[in-house]
């Protein structure tokens, strides 16, 4: 859109190395003979950049005639900016990394020995260049050009390491500086009719990466991985995009494999090898048994710090078509587990009434095991009832029959069939079906077609759960 | 009758007459030049200091100006200039000069003089021709206002040239044929160590301590300045070789699974090209020594001073493993912590220890190498 700029990005990229370009050839010293006691007088050579503004120059000379300049000196120049085309790569590559940092203390400066934030760092392929840069020596004398030259020359065989940064993230920030060439005198030989001051020049190359700025991201969803990004058309590119694409020909990956089993409101951490209990069972399966079990917490700092009330878990179930997303916090005494507040809107919506409960009906019923029928009640249940062979509790139930996976309802006067197993089929193109939760235990089932099923609690596999910091 | 001729092959009176006349002009009409002298190479200690034990750089037991300093090169480089200053009249057209200060203009601006001095005159003040090395100080050039709001100059800036060239002046023949004027040919000076003895001088005779003239007249200081300042920049921005990884996380974990507590083996990911920095993971605590710590806890890091570069160890129950060696160091040359390889023989300020000629420097030179020296 017309109007709207490119924001400002400038990172002293050129500038940094020119600094530690000043620095690589500082502090050399050159001898100025021998004081009376035969002690050497040794004079430092000041190191500046060359090309210096006439505005400048004239405020260092204190705007005057009678400030002479100095040497011994050196001081350098770019003479050349030049697009590396033979060291080009792949351009659109981009990096990934993954960073925990420690945790950082406002009152001390100090980095502390916990972890902190997690970030994922993406960075563009960088653009290669040749950065030529012509070093002169100014000399008074030729010994004293000499002594320079001898104490710089072997510091390049051919060639000695920079860093613009120590910045671990930087990959642009190593280069080197190669001595490409050397130009031994600035004067006319023999001398002309000035005694002027003589400069050696040293060209030198510096490969190196311009680089845009990095995107950083918080690391935190611990995503399935997806190794397989194409779908059955061959379309990588909405195979990754569409993340409903599950044809067989992705392969969903969870660090260490764990896997997460949800029961009520808490959540366990468990090793792959470690039991998958069944889901399809209309009881609570018991708490995970480990003799050694994970902990939450060290499985977190694996990719940043846990905070109570806005983490969340997302889990991904064959059984609904959305993610169930609940916020997590540490349990407060047994760090095997989360406390997993769900939030409600992102279940699936009940197609009927609640269940007063879920019974066998050959071993319990109104008055034995159950409260005393009354109108309203809804029970669904696990074992058929009424038949001819299952006549024992036919008194409690009254005349009603009924099969497995029904569900009935008492009106006041008798239990009647209100939701039939045999007559319902989910619409397979729709997937719609049946969701009702019993409200004794809190459990919302669907159902499949053949029989209910908990429609989210239970145990998550490896990729089909995620973490949100 | 005698051919009437002004020229005679000496100096008659006709000469005299006009040098006195054109010396009086030099004399009214003239500007005080003082005059630097140069002496010859400078003399300094005693003769066992001067001897290098190379011929081609002679010891000189007396400043002459006819010595040369080094045979090789045919350079005077460290001139003896005489303590008085001779002033003289001379004469030179004032010019405008373009401040000429861009990289290649340093030292090759276009602020060269063309003085006269009478010839006679210079002969009795300064006792010979003027000559190239010799140094003249204007001070009708003194500059009084230079850039100074801190008043940080306690006098005015002296303005030197130097002389290049020197021979008689085409316009100082008389009609006797005879020459009058000696031009020289004048640039300005540069701080070097051609007239450090002049520069390195009080400014302030009475009050030493003011500094030297270099310090004010010359660029130097401020360029070291400057090379400073550049310079710390660059040790804030690197201030050791390599990465530093020190403010990254690492999870500690047994068998590729994360446990907590437990201190991390080795520093995963974070390891790298120069990221050895003697600093366990996390900033754990390390216990640094030349021996390990007895009775270790599992997970304790030490830290080896007695091996170079010094390395790290966790010990992991049985026995001690190595984390890595510390191989970041500083990078500014010259300084005592640069522990790269090339600096440690540039900048090797080590001795040894002998049985008969105690320390000496383990830095030596390839030719010189343990040879026997002179004992005075």
């Amino acid at each position: 859109m017309a109007g709207q700029t490119v924001p400002f990005f400038y990172d002293d990229q050129i500038r940094r190395f020119l600094i530690q370009f000043t620095r690589m050839f500082s502090n050399y010293q050159v001898e100025y003979g021998v004081d009376d006691s035969g002690a050497a007088t040794l004079v430092r050579v000041p190191v500046r950049y060359g090309d210096a503004s006439r505005q400048a120059a004239q405020i260092i000379a204190q705007n005057s005639r009678s400030k002479m300049p100095s040497a011994p000196m050196m001081t350098f120049h770019i003479t050349a900016l030049d697009y590396a085309r033979d060291r080009v790569q792949e351009p659109y590559f981009v990096d990934r990394k993954t960073l925990k940092q420690r945790s950082w203390d406002e009152d001390t400066q100090t980095y502390e020995q916990t972890q902190g934030n997690a970030f994922t760092i993406e960075r563009l392929m960088p653009v290669p260049y040749n950065m030529t840069i012509q070093l002169d020596v100014w000399a008074s004398n030729t010994q004293q050009k000499l002594q320079i030259l001898e104490q710089i020359l072997p510091m390049f065989n051919p060639s000695l390491e920079i860093q613009s940064t120590d910045n671990y993230i930087d990959w642009t920030s190593l280069s080197v500086v190669e001595l490409t060439g050397v130009n031994w005198s600035s004067r006319t030989v023999p001398i002309g009719t000035d005694d002027t001051i003589d400069m050696a020049t040293l060209t030198f190359s510096i490969p190196f990466w311009i680089t845009m700025p990095a995107k950083v991201k918080k690391l935190g969803v611990i995503h399935k991985i997806i190794a397989s990004i194409y779908d059955t058309d061959g379309n990588a590119a909405d195979a990754i995009v569409d993340d409903d694409i599950l044809m067989g020909t992705r392969q969903k990956i969870t660090p260490f494999g764990y896997q997460v089993i949800l029961i009520g409101n808490q959540l366990q951490l468990l090793k792959q090898e470690q039991v998958d209990p069944s889901r399809d069972t209309l009881t609570a399966p018991a708490e995970i048994s480990a003799t050694d079990p994970v902990k939450w917490q060290g499985f977190i700092d694996n990719y940043g710090a846990l905070r109570d009330g806005i983490s969340q878990i997302r889990l991904t179930s064959e059984h609904t078509d959305t993610e169930i997303v609940g916020t997590v916090a540490l349990h407060p005494s047994d760090d095997r587990f989360l406390l997993f507040s769900l939030d409600s809107d992102t279940i699936p919506t009940n197609t009927l009434s609640a269940l007063t409960a879920v019974i066998d009906p050959l071993s319990s019923g109104p008055g034995v095991g159950l409260a005393t029928a009354s109108r309203g009640q809804r029970y669904l249940l696990t074992d058929a009832i009424g038949n001819a062979s299952d006549d024992e509790n036919a008194v409690a139930w009254g005349n009603l029959v009924a099969d497995k996976n029904d569900i009935i309802e008492y009106d006041g006067g008798v239990w009647n069939v209100v939701w039939d197993a045999s007559n319902q089929t989910p619409d397979q193109s729709t997937n719609i079906t049946d969701f009702v939760t019993n409200t004794t235990t809190g459990i919302q089932y669907k159902w499949t077609g053949t029989e209910w099923v908990r429609s989210y609690q239970g145990l998550y596999r490896g990729g089909d759960w995620s973490l949100v910091l | 009758m005698p051919r009437l001729s002004l020229y005679r092959p000496n100096k008659t009176n006709d000469y005299k007459f006009l040098d006195k006349t054109i010396s009086e002009m030099y004399t009214t009409g003239g500007v005080d030049i003082f005059v630097h002298k140069y002496l010859g190479p400078k003399v300094v200690g005693d003769s066992s200091v001067r001897d290098t034990g190379d011929v081609t750089r002679p010891t000189y037991d007396e400043s002459d100006p006819l010595n040369v300093e080094d045979l090789l090169f045919l350079e005077n480089r460290n001139r003896d200039y005489d303590d008085d200053i001779y002033i003289m009249r001379g004469v030179y057209s004032v010019q405008d000069i373009d401040f000429d200060l861009s990289q290649f203009g340093l030292f090759l601006n276009g602020d060269t003089l063309f003085i006269t001095f009478h010839y006679n005159d210079m002969i009795d003040t300064l006792g010979r021709k003027l000559v190239a090395g010799d140094v003249l100080e204007f001070p009708n050039l003194k500059d009084y206002h230079p850039l100074d709001p801190n008043n940080a100059i306690p006098k005015a800036l002296p303005r030197y040239y130097v002389i290049q060239d020197a021979a008689f002046a085409a316009e100082g023949f008389s009609p006797t044929w005879l020459p009058h004027l000696w031009r020289v040919k004048a640039t300005p000076l540069s701080a070097t160590q051609e007239f450090d003895d002049i520069l390195n001088k009080p400014i302030d005779p009475d009050n030493p301590s003011a500094g030297t003239i270099e310090d004010f007249v010359s660029m130097k200081k401020k360029d070291q300045e400057i090379n400073d300042a550049i310079v710390q920049q660059a040790e804030i921005e690197v201030p050791r070789s390599g990465y530093d990884n020190t403010a990254f996380y690492v999870t500690a974990t047994v068998g590729d699974e994360p446990v907590k507590p437990g201190t991390p083996s080795v520093d995963g990911y974070l390891v790298g090209y120069m990221t050895g920095n003697n600093l366990p993971p996390n900033g754990l605590p390390v216990t640094p020594g030349v021996s390990f710590p007895s009775n270790p806890g599992t997970g304790d890091y030490a830290l080896r001073l007695d091996y170079f570069p010094n390395r790290l160890f966790r010990f992991d129950g049985n026995r001690w493993i190595k984390v890595e060696d510390g191989v970041r160091t500083e990078l500014t040359p010259g300084d005592t912590d640069n522990k790269t390889l090339k600096e440690s023989f540039q900048s090797n300020r080590a001795t040894v220890q002998t049985t008969d000629r105690g320390n000496i420097p383990s830095s030596q030179s390839l030719s010189d190498l343990l040879k026997p020296t002179k004992d005075n």
